[in-house]
């Protein structure tokens, strides 16, 4: 009874809307990581860097709009695309002549890439980090079950099933994404079809790129941007990419949604300990859902 | 492959390795012994990756296991080090059977990625475990027995127990469980057709694998007197799978060779940049694109080219 | 030996087997026709427990191994050989048997002792048996495809069967190579004593060594009987032999 009281307490609730609206972030990084296993098959070890550098480059283009609001959107709007542009010309140089070769070594390219990003990171930006101030309109909070919420953290939590809404819109009414579904599904007949499956996976990479600059720069403002943060990130988006099922977008919001949730009562239930419980809820899921919760596209 | 070229190439290193300290200063004895305890890793990994096809993503976490298994025996809880040593690898044997028999039954790359996630929260744990693990700064000033304190004795001590380790591997190998493994790697559905339980066979394999890794984390403290949670990190895990990818990870010295050139590139290159992660990953990529073989893969081949070309003449 | 009875399996919405019934006695060779999708590659998926059935029975030897994984029935004394070659592509002819029979005799967990050793003299004979003794160090890569539809067979003998089952042995294969796949199988039964259960596309073989004929159409079994009853059955014509009249032969 006490323990219900408490985890329905206002302070607690609150709590645990910052926390998932932190991992909404999470989501939105995973999503495009779902994305890129479900149709090409590999996981983008280099995700994390992705998301380094679109926060790294948030901080840049605020800072050459001159910071504030403005600052912020060109920010939240250029970011994303040049790590997109980066990724597109990583996948143009070197990744498509892979696709035919052994899987595996797809997966060490990625590894390659997160290790150079990483290192250009540290070469471009120097080894310090940044902070990206919040623009004034997002300062302050707004009352929410009586106590203060920010408004930014607010603003996350729109943007998150925003981003889903988009992307599943993406994924199942156009064209492009019926394509690249069946690519996922039928690599090869999707080419015998005459449809050039090069083109089609090019295309999926950089989208998912594109929403790991997207996650780097909405977080750039509440985190500090330093070196080191892509470690961590992409363990966390495997583990809610592997919770969801492969491949799949509402899983990937589903997971992140357990993982924000259980991350959230791990820190308040045991401090110490807290990180354990996503992985605790990881290894719950699994043994009774071995393939994630929701249908993988493998 | 020439089993037998195998052993004697490493008989014949192994020897030279035995006389180098007379000549050479103390710093190489330490570069030469974490040669070998970092070759013995790859090696450990290259016997399910290689050899077994099993997509090992966090080989780390058993080096790890094992570092700190000896390391905890000895500094937290004052049994010997003799003890410790043997307690280590026995500790990462057991984790890599209660990793393998959750992640074995799922398809190859689940299994990589579940255990590349397995494995960080085994690393999470010791990290934050600060009283029994040392937190994030890990042990330090582990004392060592007598014998294997000074330098000198830890040098001989890796080649010794290094050696013997790649012995029984190579040994493994070559025996029906060894055929067995490579048979489920090239075609495991035949493997099945033919009787073969392949599930209990990988989870064999994926243990043996953990237990010499445990093992090369043992040599690690001896070489080293430390241990500390970024033996569990999953970049090491890459690490040293580029290894036996870079020395050829079809063959059984490739990952030795690997890490040899893996390991003294980066001392010799930290020395002049900050940027050594940058080189290694432009070497990867470059050795995915033009030299996937690797290096003694790649010697392997021209050999066999010429030798069935002179046949022909 | 071998009784399948009302065999289902379906996947998704796809009955790929849909009823299939099957009877192979001691030392027959029997044959399994039907037109391409009829689901007899499923069915011997079933029967060796690659997959697993969503209705009816198999069993061998009075036992009911229905739903038995491949490694089980394997030890239970059947074989297979596939259609699509499916090797260990890396290694050696000798090495690819070697494993089958170092499986038969349980010895897959000998750590120690070099398999070079072992079993030498077993898989020799069996090589010889199918005559593939002089290729015996090729990698399987550089074989011919019919030697390596003939490797598959050796493959499957690795495993000392009660019952082979071979998968469309002679696909692909030309006349000469087909010619001695057929002897081989004859010699297989009548010296080896070994059950054979086959499926074949191409009629005179099967009308040739086959002692019975099961016809799958769409999954389901329509009959099973001796040549001439198979080929003056009125369905059968309809469905497989294009409605002519071949029993005016």
């Amino acid at each position: 009874m006490d323990i219900i009281s408490f985890i329905c307490s206002p302070g607690v609730l609150c709590q645990v809307l910052v926390g998932l609206s932190r991992t909404v972030i999470l989501f939105i990084v995973a999503s495009g990581l779902s994305l890129i296993l479900g149709v090409l098959r590999i996981p983008n070890i280099a995700h994390g860097s992705l998301y380094m550098i679109g926060a790294f480059m948030a901080f840049t283009v605020s800072k050459v709009f001159g910071g504030g609001i403005t600052g912020y959107w060109m920010a939240v709007l250029l970011a994303p695309i040049i790590v997109a542009a980066l990724s597109f010309i990583a996948e143009r140089a070197i990744f498509c002549r892979l696709y035919e070769r052994e899987h595996i070594m797809l997966f060490l390219l990625t590894f390659a890439f997160a290790l150079i990003f990483g290192d250009l990171v540290k070469l471009v930006w120097g080894a310090e980090y940044r902070t990206v101030s919040m623009p004034r309109f997002f300062q302050g909070s707004i009352p929410i079950f009586g106590l203060p919420f920010p408004i930014y953290n607010f603003f996350l939590l729109i943007m998150g099933p925003l981003v889903a809404i988009v992307l599943w819109l993406i994924v199942n009414k156009t064209k492009m994404g019926k394509i690249s579904r069946a690519a996922a599904v039928d690599r090869e007949m999707v080419g015998a079809v005459g449809i050039n499956v090069s083109l089609v996976f090019a295309t999926v990479f950089v989208i998912g790129c594109y929403l790991a600059g997207l996650g780097g720069a909405l977080v750039a403002p509440i985190v500090n941007v330093t070196l080191g943060m892509d470690h961590t990130l992409i363990i966390e988006a495997f583990l809610i990419v592997i919770m969801g099922g492969l491949g799949n977008i509402w899983g990937a919001l589903l997971g992140a949604l357990i993982f924000g949730l259980s991350q959230s009562l791990g820190i308040l239930i045991w401090p110490q300990f807290g990180i354990i419980f996503p992985y605790a809820a990881v290894i719950v899921v699994l043994s009774f859902r071995p393939t994630g919760l929701l249908r993988s596209t493998w | 492959m020439g089993a037998r070229k195998s052993i004697v190439a490493l008989v014949i290193i192994l020897a030279i390795l035995a006389i180098a300290p007379l000549g050479l200063p103390r710093f190489y004895t330490y570069l030469i012994a974490l040669i070998v305890t970092t070759g013995l890793l790859s090696t450990s990994l290259n016997f399910v990756l290689g050899f077994g096809g099993i997509y090992q993503f966090h080989h780390a976490v058993f080096y790890g296991a094992g570092a700190y298994g000896a390391a905890i025996m000895i500094s937290k809880l004052g049994y010997s080090g003799w003890l410790g040593f043997v307690v280590g690898p026995l500790v990462a044997a057991a984790l890599s059977f209660v990793i393998g028999l959750i992640c074995v039954r799922l398809s190859k790359l689940y299994y990589g990625m579940l255990q590349i996630s397995l494995g960080s929260l085994v690393w999470a744990i010791v990290y934050r475990w600060y009283g029994f693990t040392g937190g994030d700064d890990g042990i330090h000033g582990i004392p060592m027995p007598e014998l294997v304190g000074s330098p000198l004795g830890a040098y001989y001590f890796t080649l010794i127990v290094g050696g013997l380790s790649l012995l029984v591997m190579h040994r493994i190998l070559n025996s029906p469980f060894g055929s067995t493994l490579q048979g489920i790697r090239d075609n495991a559905v035949r493997s099945q057709a033919v009787g073969v339980n392949v599930r209990r066979h990988q989870l064999a394999a994926v243990v043996i694998a953990g237990f010499f890794g445990g093992v090369a984390g043992v040599l690690f403290v001896v070489v080293d007197n430390s241990v500390f949670p970024d033996m569990m990190f999953w970049t090491l895990s890459l690490e040293i799978t580029i290894m036996a990818l870079l020395g050829g990870w079809l063959t059984f010295l490739g990952p030795m060779l690997g890490a040899a050139v893996t390991v003294s590139l980066r001392t010799f290159v930290s020395g002049f940049t900050d940027y050594w992660t940058l080189i290694l990953g432009i070497l990867l990529v470059l050795v995915i694109l033009f030299l996937p073989e690797g290096l003694l893969g790649y010697v392997f081949e021209v050999w066999k080219r010429r030798t069935s070309e002179s046949a022909e003449e | 030996m071998l009784q399948v009875r009302n065999l289902h399996k379906s996947f998704g919405g796809f009955k790929a087997v849909n009823g299939a019934n099957l009877e192979v006695a001691d030392g027959e060779i029997v044959a399994v026709i039907g037109p391409n999708g009829a689901g007899k590659t499923t069915l011997f998926n079933l029967i060796t427990g690659i997959l697993s059935p969503d209705g009816g029975q198999v069993i061998f030897k009075g036992e009911d191994i229905t739903g038995l994984p491949a490694h089980r029935t394997c030890k239970k004394g059947i074989t297979r050989s596939f259609q699509v070659v499916n090797i260990f592509s890396r290694l050696t002819v000798f090495e690819n048997v070697r494993i089958a029979v170092l499986s038969q005799q349980g010895k897959t967990f000998n750590l120690f002792t070099p398999s070079k050793r072992l079993v030498t003299d077993e898989t020799a004979s069996i090589l010889k048996s199918v005559g593939l003794i002089k290729k015996k160090d090729s990698v399987c890569g550089a074989l011919s495809h019919g030697d390596q539809k003939v490797l598959e067979i050796a493959i499957a003998l690795g495993g000392k069967p009660q019952l082979l089952i071979l998968d469309e042995p002679t696909a692909g294969m030309s006349p000469e190579e087909t010619a001695r796949c057929i002897d081989l199988i004859k010699a297989l039964r009548n010296s080896m004593g070994l059950t054979i259960l086959f499926c074949e596309h191409d009629m005179e073989i099967v009308f040739g060594i086959a002692n019975r004929i099961m016809v799958m159409v769409r999954g389901a079994t329509i009959i099973q009987g001796v040549c001439d009853e198979v080929r003056c059955n009125q369905a059968v014509q309809d469905a497989y032999l294009g409605g002519s009249d071949v029993c005016s032969v």
